[in-house]
């Protein structure tokens, strides 16, 4: 129970079970890397450990993309294509040697990955494939026709293994165990990355990508980097793979491969690096134990991949998980006493914290909100309410930026603030909720909250920090020992309190909740209005939409009413809730003027 | 030069194929949210099925069309129970790698069935087609042109004038929306299977006179089907025929003047461009997602 | 994870291995590589049913070293790393002395590194005439390569037909570009001129370019380097719809039963180099005699090969009286005036066994034999 020691290491459920798999699964990968020295292999299983191996850490290039990042690429071919030319090439035709060559491969891999990254991850799923495909369709080309470069379809043969210092690995043994080690490293820093800022980033991306904009993770950006690094590893696998096989040739950086490799992928379980492991192995041998069928293995495959599909969405990893943690108790919760929560917020500039000036959205002839102007000051409770349609959710989407405002500015203590993407808003300070509750729902509690608190600018930095933070957060709104366990597996009410506390966990000097109370029974209520309360109390400025004239009356401080996209009145709860045009505007009737 | 008019009229031919293609799943695509990867073979086992029917078993050319049309529409509801369906409350790639596995079963199914021996169907129409002015029209390329115009316009009463076009469109657009006002999604989406089958079938029945019948045929159709669709601007009618028949044109005279070999990469770098330029497709919309 | 599955592969290396220990060597066993899937399962399926037609035939005669010969078929899927992992399980092998590889040349290129670390003879059908020409010790050509296409095509067109202005169409692939540049350098040698040169890439559903730009380039004689029976088909009937109606030589698939059931009577006319024709000479004809009583179709070039590959090598392992790959080599060196279903196999320091082509000629729809040009060296 001791506070920071056991903070920068909250236990992730370690329970025996798990300690013998990972020592079981040690043994055997030193027993793996080590085999090819000791047992003598046939040239066959040879080869088809080669091709494994090295499939492996193209494969996990898309564990990133798409399994962390969740965009689907069709182009991991090519990229292979890009590192094993690069080796055969520079080893064949430049004499480079090996390691300048592959030096070079990644380069190029990496180059080609984020043009195509950031000229096509703006635009997403199924467009995004389709470029993929169409790379992946030119890349063959390429290889297949410019002949004097790549020799076209003839392919290259005659390409070089290398050599460490001291250690020759142009014995096929040797460099098998050589490309063995490559994999350990490439599928610990993959399983690793998952810890990390960037891959929660990208795991934000890919549950909810407007939450992860909103709460400061730069989508686009984190996207590419994704996109990069998946390239990167295809490049690294097809280096490793031209100097294992010795001859390439167009054909085998086919699309019909990159087909092959997301299947390897998905089959596993793309999520997890073991998984995407556990498929290349099993799509590499599968046709092999499906040899005796003879004509019908292909068809046969098909089928299994439709099956595996159908009964295992997760691929076989996510299965396996699944029966382990069925067969043990729930994640341990921490047992960590959380730091009393701290907002640090300057206290001066002017008092008048958000203003926006003649705002308006408008979507093709509909004005949904039509040049308001509103003055939230600073440290206190703004709500804003209004009938059905009146314009408040585009209003706060205009304000946390994920809408461009057709006209008019927002200025956040004094800085003009219309310009930029939600992300810069929440590192200028304006955090978010949404009235559909937006979390991601793979991560667990901690890690939704920690995207909150990793926010560029937040004054949190390194991951012991960040889990301060977070735990902070979490103990703020009664969460905290509840830190490790899924947020899908929360009730309604908790998961509100999640939204509000990845919010919180960034340091914002400005909060912005869209009906906060929707969906929670009374006592829940009760609980958050003592918690917008205390928030007040350190602070923060809120602003609120909500329908709960009866809560709204309770915290705010001042309201401004909208309908039909304008503001019609303003001013103290008491004040606005009496005025005519207001109850008229409740009721359903038609405002005579819209009179403030 | 006169080479123009023909490269003109051949560019439309393949185009009106890439056209048909791409029909099939901007239905399905408008159906279910999801890309279908074995709608190229679709129209192979339609033209396999002929094959059986009219070469093999002797059966009358027209009798035999009609029967492959019923049976490929069997089969659509078959592929949906089979291949979609189990996988419907999914995000959209568990759906299009089971579909990219019923790809793989289908051509390796066919080939285990049938053997690898491509196969020929005779043109359907007596005549191999009329020189005008030096440029030769092939009877079976305007066949096809007149097929998918007649097709889309009677898509078009279909979805704009009956009932059971109304209903499958409102399942297309809102499938919440759609159960609540009491329409069958679960059939409304075998219906769309089954059509698009039926004319991924018949485009395959159309080429097989030209392209001849094999394992592979539908696969490289289907990518620049795929292609057409988005440039025309992905779930738009309209939007698949312009694509399919602009697609055809550009590769043609690509193929033409600039290179012939690279002819493949011509529709793909139409495709670049136009997602970087106008992502949402000559007819399509921008769509936001609301927060 | 994939420690476990590469654990049970490993396993299942391990049992491979026992099992195929445990089997005693009442049988003499030949590996052979073949496309048992994918897009060539069709000329896989006349490869091994050729190689079986030949098995027998040694078997009826009393087999090798008073061994059953037994045919150990792994399927290379039509791609490189199938054809090499077929290849390396083969291999792993040690009771099989001998191979028969791929009539692909890209496979033999993939498999070549790994032959020379086995060490052992393997019989080839790819055309590409570097495969006997870059040190490889192992490889045995029972096709003639790609050089003798390309002289015989050029031979026949400006000699026989008196044709000087050329045009090539060919597959951008490995066998087509190899046989263009050949093409090219033999009508260079014979003074003729090549008016126009145009590549595709497989699997083409439109020739329109490519015709309207030989019919415009003022050819005397069309020839063409096709890999696959469908693009073949499709060159044809646009060809003559479009009014393209020069003389043609094509390669191989120009005469081969599927392009002309495809064709129709588009390639009425052509001329074909093929190194396997019925009529060619009286082994031949034989051959194609057994394979029709053994399997109710007609023989094709890709049944040929392998026939005599087998044939040869059991001769040849005959001959040398083990398997000792060193010995069986020198007796495959040694084989002189073998008449064979493709030809008269004379091996030179190369490997290749072959050194000419016949000419066929379509003569509304049946192929008939006109002439063999062989060459000496």
């Amino acid at each position: 129970m001791t506070t920071n020691a056991t903070l920068s290491h909250p236990a992730p459920a370690t329970s025996r079970g798990a300690i013998a798999g990972g020592i079981v699964l040690a043994v055997i990968a030193v027993a793996l890397a080590a085999l090819p020295q000791i047992m003598p292999l046939s040239g066959y299983v040879l080869n088809m450990l080669m091709q494994a191996v090295t499939y492996t850490v193209a494969v996990l290039g898309l564990t990133v993309v798409l399994g962390y990042t969740g965009q689907l690429s069709l182009a991991q071919a090519a990229f292979f294509g890009i590192g094993a030319y690069a080796v055969a090439l520079g080893t064949v035709d430049y004499g480079l040697g090996f390691w300048l060559s592959m030096a070079l491969g990644l380069v190029a891999s990496a180059a080609a990955g984020a043009v195509l990254g950031l000229t096509s991850l703006r635009i997403g799923g199924h467009y995004l494939a389709m470029v993929t495909i169409a790379f992946q369709q030119i890349v063959t080309l390429v290889l297949v026709n410019s002949i004097e470069f790549t020799h076209g379809p003839d392919g290259v043969s005659g390409i070089a293994r290398p050599n460490l210092p001291g250690v020759s690995l142009t014995n096929g043994r040797a460099y098998l165990t050589f490309c063995i080690v490559v994999l350990y490293a490439v599928a610990l820093g993959v399983w690793y990355l998952r810890r990390t800022r960037l891959g929660r980033a990208m795991q934000a991306v890919r549950d909810n990508e407007l939450a992860a904009g909103v709460v400061g993770v730069h989508t686009y950006r984190t996207k590419v980097v994704a996109f990069t690094i998946s390239a990167v590893l295809g490049g690294l696998g097809g280096a490793l793979f031209a100097s294992g096989f010795s001859y390439i040739s167009p054909d085998q950086f086919s699309f019909a491969e990159s087909v092959v490799f997301l299947t390897m992928a998905l089959i596993g379980g793309v999520q997890s690096a073991f998984g995407t492991a556990l498929g290349t192995g099993l799509l590499i041998l599968l046709p092999e134990w499906l040899r005796f069928l003879k004509e019908i293995y292909l068809a046969i495959y098909g089928l299994s991949v439709i099956l595996i599909m159908v009964f295992m969405p997760e691929g076989i990893w996510g299965l396996l998980e699944r029966i382990a943690r069925g067969g043990g108790a729930k994640p341990a919760a921490a047992l960590v006493t959380p730091r009393p929560f701290r907002l640090e917020i300057a206290s001066d500039g002017p008092a008048e914290f958000l203003e926006t000036r003649g705002l308006a959205k408008h979507f093709g002839g509909l004005r949904a909100v039509d040049g308001v102007d509103l003055t939230v000051r600073r440290g206190t409770v703004h709500a804003l309410i209004g009938p059905n349609g009146s314009g408040k959710t585009t209003l706060l989407n205009v304000l946390s930026g994920l809408y461009k405002p057709t006209a008019g500015s927002v200025t956040l203590a004094g800085r003009d603030i219309t310009r930029l993407a939600p992300h810069e808003r929440c590192a200028a300070g304006v955090g978010r909720t949404f009235q559909n509750i937006r979390l991601f729902r793979s991560l667990s509690i901690l890690d939704n909250v920690l995207v909150g608190a990793q926010r560029p600018g937040a004054p949190a930095r390194g991951e012991a920090q960040l889990r301060e933070r977070a735990y902070e957060a979490l103990g703020f709104v009664g969460l905290a020992d509840k830190a490790s366990e899924l947020v899908g597996s929360l009730p309604y009410g908790h998961q509100r309190l999640v939204e509000i506390a990845r919010a919180l966990a960034g340091q914002p000097a400005l909060l912005l909740l869209d009906e906060p109370a929707a969906g929670l029974n009374p006592t829940e209520k009760q609980d958050l209005v003592g918690l917008l309360r205390r928030l007040k109390g350190h602070g923060l400025t809120i602003f609120l939409i909500d329908h709960d004239m009866a809560m709204v009356e309770r915290i705010a401080d001042h309201i401004t009413v909208l309908n039909f996209g304008k503001r019609i009145a303003e001013g103290s709860p008491r004040d606005v809730l009496r005025q005519p045009a207001v109850i008229a505007a409740y009721l359903g009737e038609v405002p005579t003027h819209g009179a403030a | 030069m006169s080479m123009i008019p023909q490269l003109l009229f051949t560019g439309l031919g393949i185009g009106s194929i890439y056209a048909l293609v791409a029909l099939g799943f901007v239905l399905i695509y408008r159906a279910t949210n999801v890309v279908n990867f074995a709608q190229g073979d679709f129209s192979m086992i339609g033209a396999f099925i002929m094959v059986v029917l009219a070469i093999d078993l002797g059966v009358p050319y027209w009798i035999a069309v009609i029967v492959a049309v019923v049976t490929m529409a069997a089969f659509g509801i078959l592929f949906n129970y089979g291949v979609y369906y189990p996988l419907r409350h999914r995000t959209f790639l568990p759906v299009v790698i089971s579909t990219i596995g019923a790809s793989i079963l289908l051509q390796n199914g066919v080939l285990a069935a049938y053997g690898p021996h491509p196969q020929s169907l005779p043109p359907m129409l007596p005549f191999p087609g009329f020189t005008v002015g030096g440029v030769f029209l092939d009877s079976q390329y305007l066949l096809i042109l007149v097929v998918t115009f007649a097709l889309v316009a009677l898509q078009y009463l279909f979805f704009e004038r009956t009932m059971l076009g109304k209903k499958l469109q409102a399942t297309s657009q809102d499938k919440e929306m759609a159960s609540l006002l009491g329409i069958p999604v679960a059939l409304m989406i075998g219906i769309t299977f089954a059509y698009s089958a039926v004319l991924g079938g018949v485009a395959g029945i159309l080429v097989a006179p030209l392209l001849f019948v094999s394992i592979n045929m539908g696969s490289t159709i289907a990518l620049k089907a795929f292609a057409a669709s988005i440039i025309g601007g992905f779930g738009d009618v309209t939007g698949a025929i312009v694509g399919g028949l602009a697609l055809g044109v550009v590769e043609t005279f690509g193929a033409a003047y600039i290179s012939v070999p690279y002819k493949d990469g011509f529709a793909f770098l139409v495709l670049f461009l136009f997602l970087m330029v106008r992502p949402q497709g000559v007819f399509g919309e921008k769509v936001a997602e609301k927060a | 994870m994939a420690k476990h599955g590469l654990a049970a592969l490993m396993l299942c290396g391990a049992l491979t291995l026992v099992a195929s220990q445990g089997i005693a060597a009442e049988t003499l066993k030949i590996g052979m590589v073949a496309p048992l899937t994918g897009p060539a399962a069709e000329s896989g399926r006349f490869q091994v049913n050729g190689a079986k037609l030949a098995a027998d035939e040694v078997n009826k005669a009393g087999g090798v070293l008073g061994k059953q010969l037994e045919l150990v078929i792994e399927d290379d899927q039509t791609t490189n790393p199938g054809a090499v992992l077929a290849f390396s399980k083969l291999a792993g092998d040690s009771d099989i002395p001998a191979f028969i590889g791929s009539i692909r040349s890209t496979q033999v290129h993939a498999m070549a590194p790994d032959v020379i670390k086995t060490g052992k003879p393997m019989m080839i059908g790819g055309t590409d005439p570097k495969l006997t020409h870059m040190g490889n010790p192992w490889l045995f050509r029972f096709r003639p390569n790609d050089t003798y296409s390309a002289r015989v095509i050029a031979e026949y067109g400006v000699n026989v037909l008196n044709r000087k202005k050329w045009a090539i169409v060919h597959s951008t692939d490995a066998f087509g570009t190899a046989g263009k540049n050949a093409l090219a350098e033999q009508l260079k040698a014979l003074g003729a001129e090549v008016m126009i040169t145009q590549g595709y890439t497989n699997n083409s559903q439109d020739f329109t370019p490519v015709a309207l730009a030989v019919k415009q380039a003022g050819a005397e004689v069309l020839s063409s380097y096709v890999t696959f029976e469908t693009d073949q088909g499709i060159l044809a009937k646009q060809m003559r719809q479009l009014g393209v109606d020069l003389p043609w030589i094509g390669s191989t698939t120009i005469a081969t039963t599927s392009a002309l059931r495809l064709a129709g009577a588009a390639l009425n006319g052509t001329y074909g180099v093929t190194d396997y024709t019925e009529k060619a000479s009286p082994a031949s004809e034989a051959f194609a005699q057994k394979y029709m009583a053994a399997y109710g179709t007609k023989a094709d070039v890709f049944a040929a090969w392998p026939f005599d590959a087998v044939t040869v090598l059991a001769k040849a392992i005959n001959n040398a009286g083990g398997t000792d790959p060193e010995k069986i080599r020198a007796a495959i060196m040694d084989i002189s005036g073998l008449a064979g279903a493709e030809g008269t196999y004379d091996f030179d320091q190369n490997g290749d066994g072959l050194h000419g082509y016949n000419i066929v000629h379509n003569d509304n729809g049946t192929i008939v034999f006109e002439r063999r040009i062989d060459f000496k060296d």
